[in-house]
């Protein structure tokens, strides 16, 4: 059914309203995370449009206290998982147990039944562990034994990447990290936020509590409204436009990239810079999506999409160098 | 009874030998060879001419089927070097014909030497069949006498030759002719290169450029078609915007060289603050920005006023940002020489 202007009108304002919850989370979270906005707006688009983050910075940038108060605001489970390279796929999704006084094996749930989970340094477990999360991820179930158990609503996984240490790593392999819908890059924080985490940190009333001002009800009914807001054709043509041109550079006169790209973005990069651009819509209260939503998180769902050559990793060419060339290239409706 | 039969065997022998060997008497009749030397006596490291003759005749030559060889030299042999060998030369009668060779010899070490005899050989298809030797000739080779009781010498040194100038030009033209023809073919190229540039006929004038139409005026009479279209009133809202954000876009992007068309609203609008005569527009476009984007991308229909006064602020937008007009170039000096 083709929305009419009356109905984009009423969906905008409904939005507007349902979407107040984002700046009473943002003020919560704000009270114990200093700076790192980009990183919990980023978070949230992920956790509106049912996508998972695979988060990568250097340790010490509030990456489990930001999901910890994110799972707190909304009072929803949290879950940690360091991955090991001694990590078994039932460390994560749990396992069947003999319970000597019933005389019968029970399921024994993993930590990956919760709302929010940290996979943490996702890189360091052997491939059948991270393809165990992964799985469940796609899937949003897990099977232990005989039973299949769905996984609660909202499930979002947050897997961080350490770039620093290479050595005794299992790269994600490029299937793998297309499950993520974004990959964020986080940085330092300025000196001026520096200044105010550590003063928060040496407070001797310790940091203040994190307070529920949302249940997970509250998310599942605003992915409903997330998928209900309008996306013109343009929007559309304009996605599908950046998407092409990582595949098909030369037919957006961007021939220098074709010897720098591998592989370009898939078709799930389509539907995942739709879906981010819809919940970047939402969160900034409107009903339908404008160019600005799309340009505004391009790069973190298309990074890990677009896969460079030798020749270009040799000139220290970043995926981020051809998407902006692409940006720049691709006329905005 | 015996004697006889001895006897009887000797001849047979004789006879056997006489019928088998017919070549040795050709041989001994019918070759005369001879080795002479053009010297006795010669220095050390001097040369001497050897010549190797053979007197042969060639009618019955042919007709045993033989064929003369000369003696084959090596290039050194007992105290003697072979320095040249010249080609077998023949002359004589049609009856009997004389072989003549000349081989230059020299030797390095003092001393009688002998060249030894030398063997001319008659040669049929399966090999030789008879030869003829030369007598050998003593040579004396003597040393170069050095009087002992005087004093070492110095070096002479090189020894200038009288040249003339014509033969060092002529020595010079032999040895660097080729090099000389292609110079001076290459010399000729150029000249009659530069001869055609100069002669060949001017080239037609280029006809004068096309003047191209300024932003501005492709801005304004792109909004008038726009008006003139009447896009909004047959219902066509969204291309309406769309064409009027394009205008204004292709406008900045020719006009202040700001990449519009590649940039959102927002972007657009930060952009535009560097350039100040458009950053004084600023809220009227960000208006009108909105408006379009309202009306692009969230199907808004804005009131045929809304319509109007869009086009009425892009027009307010490109006038107000239109280039100011370059005085005439003629006009100023007049101008200024009256004052």
């Amino acid at each position: 059914m083709e929305n009419t202007s009356q109905d984009i009108r009423q969906l905008n304002e409904k939005i507007h309203q349902a979407s107040a919850f984002v700046d009473l989370l943002n003020m919560e979270l704000g009270k114990v995370i200093v700076g790192q906005r980009y990183m919990v707006e980023r978070l949230l688009i992920g956790l509106l449009a049912q996508g998972h983050v695979l988060l990568e910075g250097v340790p010490g940038l509030a990456k489990t206290l930001s999901i910890k108060s994110l799972s707190s605001a909304i009072n929803a489970r949290f879950s940690r998982i360091q991955f090991t390279p001694d990590l078994l796929p039932a460390d994560v999704i749990g396992t069947m147990i003999y319970n000597q006084q019933r005389n019968e094996f029970v399921v024994r749930r993993g930590p990956i039944f919760a709302n929010f989970i940290l996979a943490d340094e996702i890189n360091r477990a052997p491939a059948k562990v991270q393809s165990a999360l992964l799985e469940a991820m796609q899937e949003k179930q897990v099977t232990i034994g005989d039973s299949t158990f769905k996984l609660e609503e909202p499930f979002l996984v947050l897997a961080t990447q350490n770039p620093i240490e290479q050595e005794g790593t299992y790269t994600l392999p490029e299937a793998q990290v297309d499950r993520f819908m974004l990959k964020v890059v986080i940085g330092y924080p300025t000196k001026e936020e520096e200044r105010h985490i550590i003063r928060q940190n040496l407070n001797p009333g310790g940091m203040a509590p994190i307070n529920p001002v949302i249940q997970p009800s509250d998310i599942v009914e605003a992915r409903k409204l997330v998928r209900e807001v309008y996306m013109d054709e343009k929007i559309e043509r304009y996605i599908l436009d950046i998407v092409f041109a990582t595949r098909h550079p030369e037919e957006y006169k961007l021939q220098k990239l074709k010897p720098l790209i591998s592989y370009g973005g898939s078709p799930r990069a389509s539907i995942s810079l739709a879906w981010a651009a819809k919940s970047y819509a939402f969160m900034k209260r409107r009903g339908y999506v404008i160019p600005e939503d799309v340009r505004s998180i391009c790069f973190d769902v298309m990074r890990h999409r677009v896969g460079l050559t030798y020749e270009a990793e040799a000139e220290n060419v970043t995926s981020e160098n051809i998407l902006s060339e692409i940006l720049n290239a691709v006329e905005v409706p | 009874m015996r004697k006889r039969t001895i006897v009887k065997s000797i001849f047979l022998i004789v006879l056997l030998g006489y019928v088998l060997c017919p070549f040795r008497s050709f041989a001994q009749n019918n070759i005369d060879v001879r080795a002479q030397a053009d010297t006795d006596r010669l220095r050390i490291g001097e040369q001497l001419k050897l010549e190797l003759s053979a007197t042969v005749d060639v009618n019955r030559l042919k007709e045993a089927g033989l064929q003369l060889a000369f003696p084959s030299l090596p290039d050194s042999f007992a105290h003697w070097e072979v320095v040249d060998r010249s080609k077998v030369d023949t002359s004589g009668s049609a009856r009997e014909q004389l072989f003549r060779q000349v081989i230059t010899l020299t030797s390095f070490d003092s001393g009688h030497w002998e060249i030894p005899s030398l063997k001319f050989e008659l040669q049929a298809a399966a090999g030789a069949v008879d030869s003829a030797f030369t007598a050998p000739i003593g040579i004396d080779v003597d040393n170069v006498a050095v009087d002992t009781t005087k004093a070492f010498k110095p070096i002479k040194g090189v020894r200038t030759v009288a040249i003339s100038l014509w033969e060092s030009i002529l020595d010079f033209l032999r040895e660097y002719w080729p090099f000389i023809v292609t110079g001076l073919v290459l010399i000729g190229l150029i000249i009659g290169w530069f001869i055609y540039m100069r002669k060949r006929p001017a080239k037609a004038p280029a006809p004068p450029p096309v003047p191209l139409e300024a932003p501005f005026d492709k801005a304004v009479r792109q909004l008038k078609e726009l008006a003139a279209e009447k896009v909004w009133q047959q219902g066509n809202v969204k291309e309406y915007y769309t064409r009027l954000t394009d205008v204004l876009r292709s406008y900045f992007e020719e006009q202040f060289g700001i990449a519009a068309l590649e940039q959102t609203s927002a972007e657009l609008l930060q952009n535009i603050k560097p350039v100040t005569i458009l950053n004084q527009q600023r809220e009227k476009l960000r208006n009108l920005l909105s408006l379009a984007d309202l009306a692009k991308f969230a199907k808004l229909q804005p009131t045929p006023e809304e319509h109007e006064d869009s086009l009425q602020k892009a027009l307010e937008i490109v006038e107000w940002t239109k280039p100011a007009a370059k005085p005439a170039e003629t006009e100023q000096p007049a101008a200024d020489s009256k004052s």
